[in-house]
């Protein structure tokens, strides 16, 4: 049932976001007469501060924030496999150092270091990846490290270390595959946790700049005209939930369906 | 022996975590001191704020000074109002603290007893509501929950203020906008560990005994669960502090977290930095706090 009220969701938002783009709906269109207008014929959500159709900026934020996601969660899952696999599988001094790096970057609760970097760096998208990435390895590289270390002494790798195989081939070829359903599920979790974050951001005026839609911007815009216009600030909560809930019941599946233990 | 061993391995996290603070400032793209103060500031003012940031420097010397003002609690001062650093923390450090702690507290308070419902109901649907409950919506971020409590409670029924911190009652919303998510992996925490003593022999005994059953759970079974309701709040302080920042940039709180995104708008960044660093530095003392209490708490494990 979870399973296919998941799916139902995923599917309406990215059928949705792709027939926006196709009408080529980008909800900057200023409309000044309808200002924060409720629900209506002509504005199914209603509009924003600025007389903008509501829909519109919802579907082109949510095409923003899944690519957001999206890229983010690949760079970080490309830095931290790759310095988890080469802690893990060489140890040592190199294990110790990197490990002593990814602490002090847990050593930042939450998204306050994601925040420290988005501020200097400063707004846009770019800069948002980049934030974003920065503190979004650290996880991948742990797990995969813990993996590593035992996968490392199992038989199938010491049978092609003695047979001559390279560090490099060992870690490609007879340990990584064995991470992939792992992967695939940390990184489907990762990418609602990264539109989380990403929002945050935005929120905090820190992430994409107008007049791009985003929907951490414009949450922190339907908080500001909340008195007004409550609908803003709630369709667009509602909007973010749906697909967060729909990506984590997504992961809650491929977690059962790949049997893979998490902690 | 353990004990020794944790307090020294907090060491090399804090100096990395001075360290990765202290480079923050050099992150920002092009000539900071530009950035800070405008395009439109005087040669002389960009002089002044180099010279007081000691920018002109190599970056090792740089860094000594930024740990040898630190180790004499000083953290600057803003660039704009000149104000030292140590100042504007004292005053908003406490207000954030004040909002945790009563975040913490909601969230034990209501995660708990939650647990032990749903615990003594299990399979009913009284449990299947409650996990529900607390496994989907514990990832509510706080910039959408923030503002769902503030619309019930302060806009449409009108028990609460909206914002600020002039009332008594100001701090219920932002407290639990903030203790909502602890709540929910505490409801989840205890029901699984209630659920997993309570068919323990110990527990029969209890009952046996002819203990009732309010002190059967509250006395025998909850004991055990305490201990990873522990370490859940200690883990969970984290995304707590973390939280602060959009909690009370919402509910126009002025703890630190606020006093981070201000500094952020106003491209204050030595005020930034210090804001940083305050956090991630409680975070550190915290967790280390939360070892030592685990092994306080549970005899079995100054041994392990």
């Amino acid at each position: 049932m979870a399973r296919t009220f998941a799916l139902t969701i995923l599917i309406f938002w990215l059928g949705a976001v792709l027939l926006a783009r196709l009408l080529d709906i980008h909800g900057n269109a200023i409309d000044l007469q309808h200002i924060l207008a409720s629900p209506s014929l002509r504005y199914w959500f209603g509009s924003d501060d600025l007389g903008r159709d509501i829909l519109a900026r919802v579907l082109r934020g949510a095409e923003i924030s899944i690519m957001v996601a999206i890229v983010v969660t690949i760079i970080n899952m490309l830095i931290g496999v790759t310095i988890g696999l080469l802690a893990g599988f060489f140890g040592g001094k190199l294990d110790r150092l990197l490990m002593q790096i990814t602490d002090v970057f847990l050593a930042f609760p939450g998204i306050l270091l994601a925040i420290a970097f988005a501020a200097v760096l400063g707004p846009g998208m770019l800069n948002l990846v980049f934030a974003l990435c920065l503190t979004g390895w650290v996880s991948y590289a742990r797990l995969t490290r813990g993996q590593t270390l035992s996968l490392r002494n199992r038989q199938h790798v010491q049978a092609a270390e003695s047979l001559g195989a390279t560090p490099y081939r060992l870690m490609s070829r007879h340990i990584l595959p064995l991470l992939t359903s792992l992967l695939m599920v940390e990184a489907t979790y990762s990418l609602a946790s990264i539109m989380i974050a990403e929002a945050s951001l935005s929120f905090l005026g820190l992430g994409i700049q107008a007049p791009n839609a985003s929907w951490g911007a414009m949450l922190r815009d339907g908080v500001r005209y909340m008195l007004v216009a409550p609908h803003y600030v709630l369709i667009v909560g509602l909007s973010l939930m749906s697909l967060i809930l729909a990506i984590n019941l997504g992961g809650d599946y491929l977690r059962d369906k790949l049997d893979v233990r998490t902690a | 022996m353990h004990l020794f061993k944790r307090l020294f391995s907090v060491i090399p996290v804090v100096f990395g975590v001075l360290l990765l603070t202290f480079l923050l400032i050099h992150l920002v793209p092009g000539d900071p001191v530009e950035v800070m103060l405008g395009e439109s500031a005087s040669t002389s003012d960009s002089e002044t704020l180099r010279e007081e940031l000691g920018l002109n420097q190599p970056l090792v010397v740089q860094f000594g000074h930024y740990l040898n003002k630190l180790a004499h609690g000083d953290l600057g001062q803003s660039i704009h109002t000149k104000t030292p650093i140590t100042e504007l923390i004292k005053a908003r450090y406490p207000a954030t603290v004040q909002l945790a702690v009563v975040a913490l507290c909601l969230g034990v308070l209501i995660g708990v007893p939650m647990g032990i419902y749903a615990a003594l109901h299990a399979g009913h649907w009284q449990d299947f509501v409650i996990t529900l409950i607390s496994v989907r919506l514990s990832a509510m971020p706080a910039f959408w929950l923030g503002p769902l409590l503030m619309l019930l409670f302060a806009v449409w029924l009108g028990w609460l203020p909206v914002s600020g911190m002039d009332h008594h009652a100001s701090i219920i919303l932002p407290a639990l906008t903030l203790g909502f998510g602890l709540s929910a992996i505490l409801t989840r925490m205890t029901r699984t560990s209630l659920l997993e003593v309570l068919n323990d022999d110990y527990i029969r005994t209890a009952r046996a005994k002819g203990l009732s059953e309010r002190t059967v759970i509250l006395r025998h079974a909850l004991r055990a669960a305490l201990l990873p309701i522990i370490t859940i709040v200690g883990l969970q302080m984290g995304s707590l502090l973390a939280g602060t920042v959009i909690t009370e940039t919402i509910f126009s709180w002025d703890g630190i977290g606020r006093l981070l995104v201000e500094s952020i708008e106003k491209r204050d960044y030595p005020v930034t930095q210090a804001c940083v660093l305050i956090v991630a530095l409680s975070y550190v003392l915290i967790n280390l706090v939360t070892d030592i209490v685990y092994q306080v708490a549970d005899p079995r494990m100054r041994h392990a």
